[in-house]
């Protein structure tokens, strides 16, 4: 008799699992106040007692960091120098140029770094996009004045970023330890490596003659690095939590993997 | 004759009540576009929905820091150094104007989205803007707040009032006409109890006070939170965590998208793409968010007050520590866990001991009931759907503010904040 009402628990159990549980479609019923209740429009764990954001996050926290404490005072290090340093000269930067000198200096930068895309697409064998990054190049280099406008976007062509990190990453190579670069920020052993490999790739090629000349004019290079965080949106502290360095691994770690997976 | 007074202020009552009912926006004018309460929390307005604001190089603004709490210069640990002093961001106009203070929600700093949204909108109609991080934001409760353990709305918004009086002091030269006051989801509540502070301390003397989806209940508030990671997500299994299941959603929709693309519509197109999130899994992104919240008011509570729940009171902390074996046990403290183990100790402790329901009544909008009913100048915009309310909330708002109450039939929790007719509304409230 036991045995017989499990199997029909069970099979009442498989029902209710094999049923679609999400209560969506619902209608909303409207209490006397006008209030719409949108809790009642989820379905809930019974028991209220599932661990399913403990342990999600206790996974995500498994990110492989050997050098956790050396990169620590390099975050903080770099935290200041962003302070103290970096964001005030960006906001002189801003102060003493008018707004489309500045996206002109993005665009020129910008069409130099397709230089590197291409070459990452076409080591992925990604001919589409080796193809956009091309036909980006051309009209840029030409229509856009060396690279001054960005006239391919308009076109329909989007700047599509490919490092040799992600090169790597695409023929199966781990990132290895998690690694924050001093100025640079966060990186890890393979994309450090991408970082050399797509640096002397640049200063080979030499496109516009740009690497050739800023070897002897360091100005440029300062110009690159403020236009560099001009174009980055991201803050130190933005994330308010004591726990930023922790956060900021995991946003990296998958958003390298979702660049390499894409 | 005093029986037949009563009944003329009954009847009087009867009348004002009858005659001061809710603005109640119709749903059928409205054309907010999202009609899911949990979607529109989580995406907000469409781009193009949204009012024109001017950009960050038209707005002169600068961040500047205070010392609140001079002390915690040498009781906080070294990794602390950013938020020894508090940052606050003000935008100034060339002219005499009227000033504005915005204050953020729950965990939020002074340049969260929603602030930031509500700088421009406010500048560009002419206010100067003083954005102030939330009482439970990381950064204030290290640099500004006296107890550090925060919860206790009253208390919260005497920090909030002194680092506007200083806010004031360290721009005396700017030329205020009048201050307004606002402040959107728990900034609304300690917008609320600052107003109520500032009729006895007098600095400011608000115009007029916004409060735009404040919790009513702060309890029920917190339990719906706590309640949004209970959902039961389909595609979780022993090999695939959440953040595993979103992400292979996000690199899918990448991937058929063709490029990463990281804009205001992202979160909009993605939830009309194939790869879309539930309800209950955005119910589950939305109590993430706030679990990491609760996760850093607990450690960053229990640290500075050396309870030694979280983080043995004297352990070593430099820059090069690890924090995430802290990080590990704070995740595991939700709200209610934070409220039952910090909060109310430390309060009953202060406070002769009085019950939950007793912290509860004053740590809500209850507490200030009489005050909001009979203050013209305290308005609220509320959505019927935001996941912070409980039954009878609105209720409760209803009875309250009269007219001065408007509910908006959609826009889950301060989703519709941005969509141009709320915007509208919003400036109107303060130039009428």
């Amino acid at each position: 008799m036991a045995k017989h009402l499990l199997l029909l628990a069970a099979l009442l159990c498989a029902g209710v699992a094999n049923a679609d549980n999400s209560k969506a479609h619902a209608p909303t019923v409207v209490d006397q106040d006008g209030f719409k209740e949108p809790l009642s429009k989820l379905k809930f764990n019974p028991g209220l007692d599932q661990r399913e954001f403990e342990r999600s996050t206790l996974n995500a926290l498994n990110v492989y960091d050997p050098l956790e404490s050396w990169n620590r005072r390099v975050y903080h290090f770099n935290y200041r120098f962003d302070q103290w340093v970096f964001l005030p000269v960006v906001d002189g930067y801003r102060y003493v140029t008018p707004s489309f000198l500045r996206t002109g200096v993005s665009n020129f930068f910008n069409n130099l770094g397709d230089v590197p895309n291409l070459l990452n697409s076409l080591l992925q064998l990604k001919g589409h996009r080796s193809l956009e990054t091309t036909g980006r190049l051309l009209v840029n280099t030409t229509l856009g004045i060396a690279g001054l406008w960005d006239p391919a976007t308009a076109m329909g062509l989007p700047r599509q970023s490919e490092d040799f990190g992600q090169t790597l990453g695409f023929y199966g190579v781990p990132g290895g330890a998690y690694l924050v670069l001093p100025i640079l920020g966060p990186s890890n052993l393979r994309d450090t490596g991408g970082l050399l490999v797509d640096y002397t790739a640049e200063s080979q090629i030499n496109f516009l003659n740009v690497a050739e000349v800023s070897s002897n004019h360091p100005e440029i290079w300062a110009l690159r690095a403020v236009d560099k965080r001009y174009q980055t949106s991201f803050r130190y502290g933005q994330m308010n939590s004591p726990f930023e360095y922790e956060k900021v691994r995991y946003v990296y770690s998958e958003s390298r993997k979702l660049q390499i997976a894409e | 004759m005093l029986r037949s007074l009563r009944c003329a202020a009954l009847l009087g009552g009867l009348f004002l009540s009858a005659s001061a009912l809710a603005v109640d926006v119709d749903p059928a004018s409205y054309g907010y576009p999202l009609t899911n309460p949990f979607e529109a929390t989580i995406a907000t307005t469409p781009p193009d929905l949204r009012p024109d604001l001017p950009s960050i190089d038209d707005i002169n603004q600068s961040d500047y820091s205070l010392t609140m709490r001079p002390e915690r210069e040498f009781s906080l640990p070294d990794n602390f150094w950013p938020v020894k002093k508090l940052t606050y961001r003000i935008a100034k106009q060339d002219r005499a104007a009227p000033l504005i203070f915005l204050i953020a929600g729950t965990g939020a700093r002074y340049d969260s989205t929603l602030n930031e949204y509500l700088k421009k909108l406010y500048y560009k109609a002419g206010y100067h803007v003083v954005q102030l991080s939330s009482p439970t934001s990381f950064d204030f409760i290290s640099a500004a707040s006296r107890f550090a353990t925060p919860g206790i709305t009253q208390e919260d918004a005497e920090d909030m009032y002194r680092v506007m009086q200083a806010v004031r002091a360290q721009n005396a030269t700017l030329p205020v006409t009048d201050f307004y006051l606002t402040g959107y989801s728990l900034g609304a509540l300690d917008a609320a109890f600052v107003s109520k502070l500032d009729e006895t301390r007098r600095s400011f003397n608000f115009k007029k006070v916004l409060l735009l989806n404040p919790p009513v209940n702060l309890y029920t508030s917190i339990t719906n939170l706590d309640k949004l990671v209970q959902t039961e997500v389909k595609g979780i299994n022993n090999s695939t965590t959440f953040y595993e299941l979103v992400l292979a959603k996000l690199t899918r929709y990448f991937q058929e998208k063709g490029y990463i693309d990281l804009n205001d519509a992202l979160l909009y197109d993605f939830q009309n793409s194939k790869e879309h999130l539930t309800n209950e899994q955005m119910a589950m992104l939305i109590g993430t968010s706030f679990r990491f919240s609760a996760a850093d008011i607990a450690f960053t509570s229990d640290l500075i007050n050396r309870r030694g729940l979280i983080i043995p009171p004297k352990y070593p902390i430099t820059e090069s520590t690890s924090l995430t074996p802290f990080l590990k046990r704070a995740l595991q403290c939700d709200f209610d866990c934070y409220l039952t183990e910090q909060v109310i100790p430390m309060w009953r402790a202060r406070s002769d001991g009085g019950s939950l329901l007793q912290l509860v009544d004053q740590v809500s909008l209850y507490a200030l009931e009489d005050y909001l009913r009979d203050s013209p100048k305290i308005a609220v915009m509320h959505n019927a759907d935001d996941v912070i309310l409980g039954p009878g909330d609105l209720g409760f708002l209803r009875k309250t503010f009269g007219d001065r109450l408007t509910v908006y039939p959609l826009g889950g929790h301060c989703g519709n904040l941005n969509y141009r007719v709320n915007a509208d509304a919003m400036l109107e409230f303060f130039r009428g």
